[in-house]
């Protein structure tokens, strides 16, 4: 029974850096209609950032958390400005989705050249804490992530429902044309979009650097697994990729308990698969 | 008049959710003929022209008779095969359709025949996406003419030309007819629907209203009010696009 | 007759180049005797040919699968096993291998055609990657070590040999057979069922094509390819693991084909015959010190390629005053209407002549 609640716990916990990578590829796909395939390695730049500043500068990867946001919103528009945005304008979904290949080699290989193929992680004096929750132990650190995502969906949440920018950005992703009719200055909106999505995953990155090992490639499962959620969770729907990032780390945790841990990779695709093809006989009835 | 038309819908309902496209439309077209449908935007005349083709299926239908019939199609919305030249997006049609050519010299043979006889063939190697809108409309009406159809379907061939370029399509819509085909077409432009069409069809909110010769159609009163009404604003929005 | 000599003319001009580029390839194993040197070009014969399978799903169908990898995988996987398992003759075990490959593009992979742009390409690598999990995840198919082929003397029956040289010469005929089924395959019926989807699915359909059967074969010819590939590569490296199935291995073979330019046949050879033995000199030169450094150059030339020149090396050459010169100085071209007319006068006199 308490291995069934640890398993449920490590399941919520580690869904919620799904939930954290679904919801900035969320956005993007949703706003964009274009699939970032370079988020994971997005996530791998945020850990190599918080990994840089805690051991060059000393700064604790809590307190470098917002720098970090900051960073990568930059690098994100930088990325839109430069290369997404002009590339738009193809229509080519081929060339946009290479694109992001393209940039996701770039990264993960720079990785490669700056720092080495080996392991890196952060220490702290309180990453080896755990806290009692009843019968079952949690790393401090994973229950402050969670912590973190709660407060990052609301606010996100909030954000895309009420702020001005927020409602904005909800529709240039129903109608990039009506919306530029409108007055609403798309190009911005983009450049906003791809940012916020690159921070979201820059944040998840900084978060995971506690208990996960930092390398070139660190980030290239969660890359997918923030896909699935995006897909399962709904286009568009922050709740959605929230629970869905949940679902997908207890589906993971229960098939490694159940089942046998090597497979759960497998049972994940699997599911991913039948869902991506229920999901579309489901669309096409409908019609 | 004795022969069979060549399409016989009797009560062609489709229901989008709660909302009624087409209520209870009956028609036929005779074999050789033009027929013209038309109505105010939303009537549910492109939902008609669809489930005729069987891009959707009709929510309800109590009759439905197609005699041997062989159907092209052109688009409201174009669809040219962008990155193709025109020449290719024929030879595609001539591959399939109807009389599907064997050999690519068949095919070839067949596209420079229906790009001649729709004058498309001085720009056989221009990409389609670098076309105009008029050419591109020519080469919907081109494309569906490879599949070698018998009843050809015209969904707003003509919006957003300007009175050359209709008169134009007119002509060329007419010679299509005298060659054999039998057309229905879907039209906002008055000028085109008297001059080609011997029958037509006037729906509104998806219930068919007036059925008859053009004349007939244009001096009825309710197709006055509903139709004629509107058309003030449909001409704003045509200018617009 | 004017037009039939002018056209002549140019058929004998690009027979001549043609030729001429064929002649370097075959001698040049002749010339240069560095192992290190044949390899690049075995590299780029079968990478390329991956590009050319994907390329007639991804470039002419527009359906941009990144799994191709698994195919060559589980083609090398068909190979290994059954000639070390059965003991069965490896060229008869590349046709079993096509034909696994393709039944399960075909059969398995099946459902997942309903799915269209990105949700396309998520379920190929979401497909690809359970395969490779199972074949990771399976006794029979040597878990994460993989499966060997027997060594041994050289022989032609069982394609073991210890040069390169011979491994040069199988890659080149099987890159050539690939790319002459490739431009058949353009050039009809099929080419224009696939382009046609590719532009637009309704407009497919609206003049008789039914998508999904074209979808089909596009997969199951590039799986097929995929499969062939795969027994070359086990035969050449006699070896396969798991790692040749990851993502990474599917995206370098779309590479050549994106950078080449898509849209086109030769895009693939063309892509590949420029990044691959640029890659591997930057690796061979500079690995030790930047690892990575090759993937670097490639994603750089990628991007500036996606930025600036969207269809590729051969659109922009299409478009360029160099494409002008070379047609008309150097192979003497005729223009596109004199050519058509001779496509026509031979028709017609083949139908006169029935």
């Amino acid at each position: 029974m308490d291995v069934l609640l640890q398993a449920i716990v490590n399941g919520i916990l580690l869904g919620g850096f799904y939930a954290l990578m679904g919801m900035g590829q969320n956005i993007i796909f949703g706003v964009m209609k274009i699939v970032n395939f370079c988020h994971g390695e997005m996530l791998m730049v945020g850990m190599y950032l918080t990994y840089m500043l805690y051991t060059y500068a000393g700064i604790d990867p809590y307190l470098a958390l917002p720098l970090v946001a900051l960073i990568m919103f930059l690098l994100g528009a930088g990325i839109q400005h430069t290369l997404i945005t002009p590339s738009l304008k193809t229509k080519s979904f081929t060339n946009l989705l290479f694109l992001t290949v393209g940039l996701g080699l770039l990264l993960s290989n720079g990785a490669l050249v700056l720092f080495g193929s080996d392991y890196k992680s952060i220490r702290t004096s309180y990453s080896q804490t755990n806290i009692m929750l009843g019968p079952v132990s949690v790393a401090l650190p994973k229950l402050i992530s969670f912590l973190v995502l709660i407060v990052v969906t609301i606010a996100l949440f909030s954000f895309l429902k009420y702020s001005t920018t927020g409602k904005q950005i909800r529709a240039v992703s129903q109608n990039p044309v009506g919306a530029e009719v409108c007055g609403i200055n798309v190009k911005r909106i983009y450049l906003l979009t791809y940012g916020l999505g690159i921070a979201l995953a820059g944040i998840a990155g900084c978060l995971l650097t506690q208990f996960y090992s930092i390398y070139p490639t660190a980030g290239a499962s969660f890359g997918f697994r923030a896909l699935i959620v995006v897909v399962v969770g709904g286009l568009g729907s922050i709740p959605g990729a929230f629970f869905a990032g949940i679902l997908l780390g207890l589906l993971e945790q229960m098939s490694a308990l159940f089942i046998s841990p090597s497979y759960s990779d497998m049972i994940v695709f699997i599911t991913f698969i039948v869902i991506l093809v229920v999901r579309q006989l489901l669309i096409m009835r409908r019609r | 008049m004795s022969e069979k038309p060549v399409i016989e819908v009797v009560g062609l309902t489709k229901r989008f959710k709660g909302l009624t496209a087409v209520n209870d439309v009956s028609f036929s077209v005779r074999k050789g003929g033009i027929t013209g449908m038309i109505g105010p935007n939303g009537a549910g005349k492109s939902t008609t022209f669809n489930m005729i083709c069987g891009y959707y299926p009709p929510t309800e239908k109590r009759a439905y008779e197609y005699t041997n019939m062989k159907i092209a199609r052109t688009f409201q919305i174009m669809k040219p095969l962008k990155n193709l030249t025109v020449m290719d997006n024929v030879i595609a049609s001539c591959y399939f359709g109807h009389a599907a050519a064997k050999t690519r010299e068949e095919a070839v043979e067949r596209a420079t025949e229906v790009l001649k006889f729709t004058g498309l063939y001085e720009k056989r190697h221009v990409l389609s996406k670098e076309m105009g809108t008029p050419d591109q409309k020519r080469l919907e009406m081109a494309r569906a003419l490879a599949t070698k159809p018998e009843v050809l379907f015209l969904d707003e061939n003509m919006a957003g030309l300007n009175p050359t370029e209709t008169a134009e399509a007119i002509e060329l819509i007419r010679r299509i007819n005298q060659s054999g085909v039998t057309i229905l077409l879907i039209e906002h432009i008055m000028q085109a629907v008297v001059s080609l069409c011997e029958k037509v069809i006037v729906l509104h909110h998806g219930e068919k209203i007036a059925e008859g010769t053009p004349e007939e159609v244009m001096n009825d009163p309710y197709v006055m009010e509903v139709y004629l009404g509107t058309k003030a604003e449909d001409k704003e929005e045509k200018e617009e696009a | 007759m004017d037009i039939k000599k002018a056209v002549s003319g140019y058929h004998r001009n690009l027979a001549i180049v043609i030729g001429a580029l064929l002649a370097v390839f075959v001698l040049l194993p002749v010339v240069i005797k560095t192992p290190y040197i044949i390899n690049i070009f075995i590299l780029v014969f079968y990478i390329s040919t991956m590009s050319m399978a994907w390329n007639i799903l991804g470039g002419m169908t527009g359906q941009n699968s990144l799994g191709l990898a698994a195919y060559m995988g589980i083609g090398a996987y068909t190979v290994c096993l059954v000639v070390t398992k059965l003991g069965w003759n490896p060229w008869a075990v590349s046709i079993l291998a096509m034909l696994v490959t393709g039944l399960i593009a075909g059969v398995i992979f099946f459902p997942c055609f309903i799915l269209q742009g990105p949700y396309f390409t998520l379920v190929s690598i979401a497909f690809a990657e359970s395969m490779r999990q199972f074949i990771i995840n399976s006794e029979f198919f040597g878990r994460a070590s993989g499966v060997g082929l027997p060594f041994g003397e050289d022989s032609l029956a069982q394609f073991r040999f210890t040069s390169k040289v011979p491994y040069y010469y199988a890659g080149l005929i099987m890159m050539v057979v690939v790319y002459i089924i490739m431009k058949k395959i353009d050039n009809t019926k099929i080419g224009f069922a696939l382009k046609t989807i590719r532009e637009d699915e309704d407009a497919a359909a609206a003049i008789g094509i039914n998508p999904t059967k074209y979808k089909v074969i596009a997969v199951v010819i590039s799986a097929v390819i995929a499969g062939f590939v795969g027994f070359f590569y086990a035969s050449y490296i006699r070896y396969v693991d798991p790692d040749l199935m990851v993502q990474a291995k599917s995206t370098e073979f779309v590479l050549p084909a994106v950078v080449g330019g898509a849209a086109y046949v030769e895009g693939p050879l063309v892509g590949g015959l420029i990044m691959i033995p640029l890659s591997e000199f930057l690796r061979a030169n500079f690995a030790r010190v930047l690892p990575g450094i090759n993937m670097i150059m490639y994603a750089i030339v990628l991007l500036v390629v996606i930025r600036f020149r969207p269809s590729g090396i051969l659109g922009w050459y299409m478009d360029s005053d160099f494409k002008k010169f070379i047609d008309e100085k150097i192979l003497k071209k005729p223009s596109l209407d004199i050519l058509e007319e001779y496509q026509m006068m031979n028709y017609e006199s083949r139908k006169g002549g029935k």
